[in-house]
């Protein structure tokens, strides 16, 4: 299979503070990994570095075999690194639909056209309807997102992403807020997403990360603590300690 | 909004293989095309009516394609500006000046106007766009004042303080002379109006326009799908400039004079508050607030000459309280009550 993201000595400081060190990963296609760790442990700051929003101190990151290091976090995107955001960001007036036309328009850099219509835009509708069928949004399409139910929300946030294309899908926290009964539709939905991409799914939640991930990458005070397939991480007594155990005696 | 939660509830648990396509909502209606419409049709109906007062109806139909381009930048970007003029004025100047020195034909003075201000927008937008807020008022504002001095200065171009007269149209297509009455001038006005109204509508409703909504809502996230928000921003920017360049042409043609108060802030103000009296991110919002505005100040300025001001402050305010959407918000809160009541009768 071939590698689609590859993070190799990636490390961050500010100022005096490591905040990461010296992380290294690979992602290839069809994986479906979960990037664990207690709070503080530098999560969002490697989601930061690796899409672009952070410069890196050090190390590399390559995507789809091209050295992206050095690219903005926009020409990541339109590259096929995509991410949703943990706190869904979304355009409030805009409508479900109006936002699938948007993503779609953007990724095919359509939306310098001024006298063109939106709703004559051949195969938009089409592709629309498609991306929020997979989501079970179809039904929502004209409501505008400010009076969205929060689970419906995120699951706009994921079309939004797989509507770009993505080679790399970066979930982050795609079920907080989320009550855990409903959880299980998240999940559905991301187990619709086409088998070839690479998912990166950052979680707390490790029964969602159980269902969900067949790796997981750990991380702790800034730094790679263990990676591996799914049942070894999870039987390792350092993790255990560190974010299994803090979790037991925190509940 | 309970029965969407529920609908979608019910889609999650039919499996993980279920496509549904099928079930897409149908799409809201929108009646905003009629705008342009019925903007000509009541044009021509007050050219039938208010004879007398052509003059008036003139500079009201040339102000409200200014306000309109003021909404294409507030209301579907949401650049705060207080510096709309500054093209507005570019527009005028450049097109009497030609009128004055090169040609007399009043499309081509339009053109050059709207070239005029867009080219000023695209410019100062370029220079200013990456600043938000307050700091985007501010500036808006200097690069008006520095417009507004340019003008002052180049007596030999502008006339100065003196105003620059002398622009003297030929007839419309070679055909419509600019009568003395202002028939001319005024149906030429409302044609512009509407022409500019059906454009404007059609910006708004493209791509462009959609990605447009999206960076006045969050920027950070049009990045996140990989647009530049400067881009649409400066863009539309200009584009507003053009429409603001042609106004300003519009002005100048139909007046045969521009004045300095032209490139003025309190014209840059006063465009702000016509927008927000009628209704910001609609375009016909714009053309109610101009026509509210204008014929509200004329009739208090005719009838009570010494607080005719106070009369206008108040109305504001009335307007501001009661309905803070603007004019043209009172549309839709009727409608949304009738439509909750036609809901109670059917329970």
């Amino acid at each position: 299979m071939t590698i689609l993201l590859e993070v190799q000595g990636l490390s961050k400081n500010f100022g005096g503070l490591q905040v990461s060190s010296d992380i290294s990963m690979s992602l290839k296609a069809g994986d479906r990994c979960a990037l664990i760790g207690p709070n503080g442990a530098g999560k969002t700051t490697f989601v930061n570095l690796v899409t672009g929003v952070l410069p890196p101190t050090a190390g590399a990151i390559r995507l789809d075999g091209r050295d992206v290091t050095k690219l903005s976090a926009a020409d990541r995107v339109r590259r096929g690194l995509i991410r949703s955001f943990q706190v869904a960001r979304l355009f409030k007036s805009m409508t479900v639909r109006e936002h699938m036309e948007l993503a779609v328009l953007q990724r095919d850099r359509r939306t310098f056209r001024l006298f063109a219509s939106v709703a004559k835009t051949a195969g938009l509708a089409d592709e629309v309807a498609e991306c929020l069928g997979l989501m079970g949004l179809g039904a929502a399409a004209e409501t505008p997102v400010g009076s969205l139910a929060y689970g419906q929300q995120r699951l706009l946030e994921i079309a939004l992403a797989l509507a770009m294309r993505p080679k790399v899908l970066i979930l982050d926290e795609p079920a907080a807020g989320v009550p855990h009964s409903e959880s299980q539709r998240i999940l559905d939905a991301i187990d619709r997403l086409p088998k070839d991409l690479a998912v990166l799914m950052i979680e707390h939640d490790m029964d969602l990360v159980s269902r969900f991930a067949s790796s997981i990458v750990v991380l702790a005070q800034g730094k790679l603590l263990c990676s591996g397939a799914t049942r070894d991480v999870m039987a390792d007594p350092r993790v255990r300690e560190v974010y299994l155990g803090s979790r037991a005696n925190a509940h | 909004m309970s029965a969407t939660m529920t609908d979608g509830l019910s889609k999650g648990t039919t499996g993980p293989m279920t496509r549904d396509t099928t079930a897409l909502a149908a799409p809201r209606r929108d009646f905003g095309w009629l705008a342009a419409p019925i903007t000509g049709a009541l044009g021509l109906a007050a050219f039938w009516l208010f004879p007398e007062d052509l003059g008036l109806m003139t500079r009201i139909a040339a102000t409200a394609l200014y306000v309109l381009s003021l909404d294409l930048v507030l209301g579907y970007c949401g650049i705060a500006t207080l510096g709309h003029a500054a093209m507005f004025g570019t527009g005028a100047y450049a097109a009497g000046i030609a009128a004055v020195h090169l040609v007399n034909d009043p499309l081509v003075l339009l053109l050059i106007g709207g070239a005029a201000g867009g080219v000023m927008a695209l410019v100062t937008g370029g220079l200013i766009l990456h600043a938000r807020g307050l700091t985007l008022l501010m500036l808006t504002i200097a690069v008006t004042q520095i417009v507004q001095e340019v003008a002052n200065k180049a007596r030999d171009w502008t006339g100065g303080s003196d105003g620059l007269s002398g622009v003297d149209p030929a007839p419309l297509l070679g055909l419509f002379r600019f009568d003395m009455f202002g028939r001319t001038s005024y149906l030429f006005a409302v044609a512009v109006l509407v022409v500019g109204m059906v454009a404007a509508r059609r910006i708004v409703r493209s791509p462009f326009g959609l990605a447009c909504r999206g960076v006045k809502e969050d920027p950070l996230r049009i990045s996140a799908l990989g647009g530049s928000p400067r881009a649409y921003l400066v863009t539309m920017y200009a584009v507003a400039g053009i429409f603001a360049g042609v106004a300003g042409a519009l002005t100048a043609v139909s007046s045969g004079i521009v004045g300095l108060d032209s490139v003025s802030f309190s014209w840059s103000a006063e465009a702000l508050v016509m927008l927000v009296l009628g209704g910001t991110g609609r375009l016909y919002g714009a053309v109610i607030g101009t026509v509210a505005f204008m014929t509200v100040h004329h009739i208090l300025a005719a009838t009570d000459p010494f607080h005719w001001m106070l009369f206008i402050g108040l109305f504001l305010m009335g307007i501001v309280l009661f309905l803070p959407g603007g004019i043209a918000s009172g549309g839709e809160r009727l409608r949304a009550l009738l439509a909750r009541k036609g809901e109670g009768d059917q329970a």
